[in-house]
C-alpha cells in the first residue's frame, strides 16, 4: 500500500469522525445556547407582567403576535410552579409545525388566581441551528474534497523527490559508468536519504571497483605461473625416456592446466567485459562472423555427423563491439557443436532482429535460465567449465540484447534479440 | 638464426630457451629492461620475444626505440595482459605478432618460425623435409613435385607439425592452434582430422612422418 494510501485511510475516517462528533456537539451546544437566550427573554417578559400586576392590581392585556403570545387562565390552584416547555402547533397560514417555547406561571390579580403563559416562537433558533448544521456539512464535504485535492497534487508534488531517488535507484547498475545525479529537493528527509544512498552508491561502487581490480591482477598474475607450468610439462613431455606411468602423470597435469588455463582466461574475460574494456563499438557484419565461425568449426561437426541448417540473411549489420561479436558467435556456435549428439543437427536463424541457434542435445537436467550463471554446468563432463553461457549472457548485456535460453521439442535454442 | 627472450621470468626464459635452442636457434636471455636495451641496440635478432612488463621499464619503449632505431628485428611480444590496448599498440609500433600468456611453446615456436620467415629477404617461402616442399606464400604443398590438395586447417597444421618437427606436440596445443581457445577437454576429433592428412600425404607417396604418442600427442620426425 502507497504511503499517500495508508494515510488517507487513516486520515480521512477520523477527519470525518471527528468533525460529525463535533457538529452533533456543536448542534446541541448551540441549541441549548439559544433556548437559554429564549428562556431569558420569556422570564423579563415574566418580570415585566408580574411588574405591572403589582402597579396596577390588574392583568395585561393578553397579546397575540405571531412571535409571542400572552395567555392568562384562571385557575382553581392555590399555587402553581413556574415552569418551561417546548410545544410544537400547526401554523395554518406557513402550512407548517413550528415549535414554541412557553413559560407557564402563577399570577394573582384582585384576588383571582390565574396562570400566565408566555409563548415564544422557536423558529429562529431552530431556523439558525439548521442553517449552522448545513454549514457544518458543506464544510464536511468541501474539506474532504480540499484534503483530496491536497493529496492528489501538493502531496503527489512533495514526494515527487522521493519517488525521483527511487527510480534512479532502481535503475542503478553497477557495471554501468553511468553517475546517479539527485534532482534538488527543498526537503531535508530527502535530501538526507539522496546523501545517504549516495554514499551508499559511493561505497557498493568502490568495493566493486576493487573487488574487479583484484580479479583481474589476479587472473593476470596467474597467468605467469601458469606459462611455467605449461612450458615446463611440455619439455618434460619431450623426453624419450618417460614410463607409462610418467605419461599418464604427465597427461592428467596437462589436462589439468590447460583446464586451470581456460578457466583463469574465461573469468578474465568475464572481468573485461564487466571492466567496460570492450567499449567501442562499429558497424559488425554478423552473417559474416557467423559463416566465418561455422568455416572454423566445420571439421569439429564433421567429426560428430552433425547437420548444420543455415537460414541466415545475409549483410545482417549490427552495432556492437567487434571483438564481442566474434566471442559471442564462437561461444554459442561451439556450445552447439560440443553439447550436441553424435547424427546431431543445428538450425541457425538469422535476421536483422534476431538469431537463433538451435542444437539437439540431451535433455538438460537443470533450468535453462540458470546455465546463465557462472559455473553453472548441466553435465558433470570435464570439458566444460560452464562459463561459456556466463560470457554469452554478459556481452549480451552489455551490447543491450536480450538473450534467453530454452529447451523445447527436445531442442536446445539459443535466441538472441538484438535490438 | 639469433633470437632475444626479454621476460624476467627466469623459469619461463629458460624453458622457452631449451626449447628454441634444440630448434637450432641461437637465444639470448635479457631480463630486465635496461638489459633488454642494451642488448638490443648492440645486436641484430632474427626475433625478439618481448614480455612487455619488466622490471624497469616497459617492453613498449623497447619496441618504440627498435622503431626508431630502424632496426628490422622480428618482434613476437608475449604478455600475461591478454589486453586488446596493449595487443593494438604493440603492432603499430611494429611487432608482428602477440601471443597472450600462457602459450604451447610449440605455438611459440611455430610464431616465431612464421616471423622470420616473412622477414626473409631472399623470398625464400619455400620449407623443405625430405620429398615434402611447402610454399608459405601460395599455402601449396607438393610431395616429390606433386602438388596435393589439402583443406585450410590441414594446410596449417601440417605447417605447425613442420615448424615443431622432431618435438612432441600436445593435442590440446593443434587444438587451441586450429580452433582457437573454445575447444577444450576432448580432443577426439583431433584425431580424425590427423588421420585425413596422413592419408593425403601418404597417398602422394610421402613415408608417414606424424608418428603418435601414446597418452600424450603427435610428432612429425624422420
Amino acid at each position: 500500500m502507497k504511503l499517500l494510501a495508508k494515510y488517507n485511510r487513516v486520515n480521512i475516517p477520523i477527519t470525518i469522525i471527528t468533525l460529525f462528533i463535533s457538529s452533533i456537539a456543536f448542534y446541541f451546544i448551540l441549541h441549548y445556547v439559544l433556548v437559554y437566550q429564549l428562556d431569558k427573554d420569556l422570564m423579563i417578559e415574566q418580570q415585566e407582567i408580574l411588574h405591572f400586576v403589582k402597579e396596577n392590581n390588574s392583568l395585561p392585556e393578553a397579546s397575540d403576535y405571531r412571535d409571542q403570545q400572552i395567555l392568562f387562565h384562571e385557575t382553581k390552584l392555590n399555587t402553581f410552579e413556574t415552569k418551561f416547555s417546548t410545544a410544537e402547533s400547526y401554523i395554518k397560514s406557513e402550512d407548517e409545525a413550528e415549535s414554541f417555547r412557553k413559560l407557564e406561571f402563577f399570577v394573582t390579580a384582585n384576588g383571582e388566581n390565574y396562570i400566565a403563559e408566555v409563548i415564544k416562537s422557536q423558529q429562529e433558533t431552530e431556523d439558525i441551528v439548521q442553517l449552522i448544521l448545513i454549514i457544518t456539512l458543506s464544510v464536511i464535504v468541501f474539506l474532504l474534497l480540499v484534503l483530496f485535492l491536497v493529496n492528489r497534487f501538493i502531496l503527489g508534488k512533495i514526494w515527487k523527490p522521493f519517488y525521483n531517488t527511487l527510480a534512479q535507484l532502481k535503475q542503478f547498475n553497477l557495471s554501468s559508468k553511468n553517475r546517479i545525479v539527485f534532482q534538488k529537493t527543498g526537503i531535508d528527509e530527502f535530501t538526507e536519504l539522496n546523501k545517504t544512498a549516495l554514499l551508499l552508491i559511493e561505497k557498493v561502487t568502490m568495493d566493486y571497483e576493487s573487488l574487479k581490480n583484484f580479479t583481474e591482477n589476479a587472473s593476470h598474475e596467474i597467468q605467469t605461473p601458469l606459462s611455467i607450468i605449461k612450458t615446463k610439462l611440455e619439455l618434460l613431455s619431450q623426453s624419450e625416456s618417460l614410463d607409462d606411468a610418467q605419461v599418464q602423470a604427465i597427461k592428467a597435469i596437462n589436462t589439468a592446466t590447460s583446464r586451470l588455463a581456460k578457466l583463469n582466461q574465461s573469468l578474465l574475460l568475464l572481468t573485461k567485459i564487466e571492466n567496460r574494456q570492450f567499449m567501442e563499438t562499429e558497424a559488425v557484419n554478423i552473417s559474416m562472423i557467423i559463416s566465418q565461425y561455422l568455416e572454423n568449426f566445420e571439421e569439429l561437426a564433421e567429426a560428430k555427423n552433425i547437420r548444420i541448417q543455415r537460414n541466415m540473411k545475409d549483410e545482417v549489420i549490427i552495432n556492437m563491439n567487434e571483438s564481442l561479436a566474434g566471442i559471442l558467435i564462437s561461444n554459442i556456435i561451439s556450445n552447439a557443436i560440443k553439447h550436441n549428439l553424435d547424427n546431431g543437427t543445428i538450425e541457425i536463424k538469422l535476421s536483422e532482429n534476431e538469431l537463433i541457434v538451435s542444437n539437439t542435445g540431451i535433455t538438460p537436467l537443470k533450468k535453462t535460465t540458470q546455465l546463465f550463471e557462472r559455473f553453472q554446468k548441466d553435465s558433470a563432463s570435464g570439458d566444460s567449465l560452464g562459463l561459456g553461457l556466463a560470457i554469452v549472457k554478459k556481452i549480451c548485456e552489455m551490447s543491450g540484447f536480450l538473450v534467453s535460453y530454452n529447451y523445447v521439442n527436445n531442442l536446445h535454442s539459443i535466441e538472441v534479440r538484438f535490438s | 638464426m639469433k633470437i632475444l627472450i626479454i621476460e624476467d621470468e627466469k623459469a619461463l626464459s629458460e624453458s622457452i630457451d631449451t626449447y628454441l635452442s634444440a630448434q637450432e636457434y641461437t637465444c639470448d636471455i635479457a631480463e630486465d629492461f635496461a638489459t633488454a636495451v642494451e642488448k638490443t641496440e648492440y645486436n641484430d635478432y632474427d626475433c625478439i620475444l618481448l614480455d612487455l612488463s619488466l622490471p624497469g621499464g616497459s617492453g613498449l619503449t623497447i619496441l618504440e626505440q627498435l622503431k626508431e632505431d630502424k632496426k628490422q628485428d622480428g618482434v613476437l611480444i608475449i604478455s600475461a595482459k591478454d589486453s586488446l590496448d596493449d595487443k593494438i599498440r604493440g603492432l603499430n609500433l611494429g611487432a608482428d605478432d602477440y601471443l597472450p600468456k600462457p602459450f604451447h611453446l610449440s605455438e611459440l615456436n611455430a610464431r616465431v618460425a612464421a616471423i622470420i620467415r616473412r622477414k626473409n629477404f631472399d623470398g625464400n617461402n619455400i620449407i623443405e623435409f625430405h620429398a615434402l616442399k611447402i610454399d608459405t606464400q601460395n599455402k601449396s604443398v607438393f610431395v616429390n613435385h606433386q602438388n596435393i590438395d589439402l583443406t585450410k586447417k590441414e594446410y596449417e597444421l601440417l605447417l605447425y607439425f613442420v615448424s615443431n618437427k622432431k618435438r612432441l606436440i600436445s593435442k590440446d596445443a593443434i587444438a587451441e592452434h586450429l580452433w582457437g581457445n573454445e575447444m577444450s577437454g576432448n580432443f577426439d576429433f583431433i584425431y580424425t582430422h590427423i588421420k585425413n592428412l596422413r592419408k593425403k600425404l601418404i597417398d602422394a607417396g610421402e613415408v608417414d612422418y606424424i608418428k603418435s604418442v601414446y597418452g600424450m600427442g603427435y610428432k612429425f620426425t624422420d
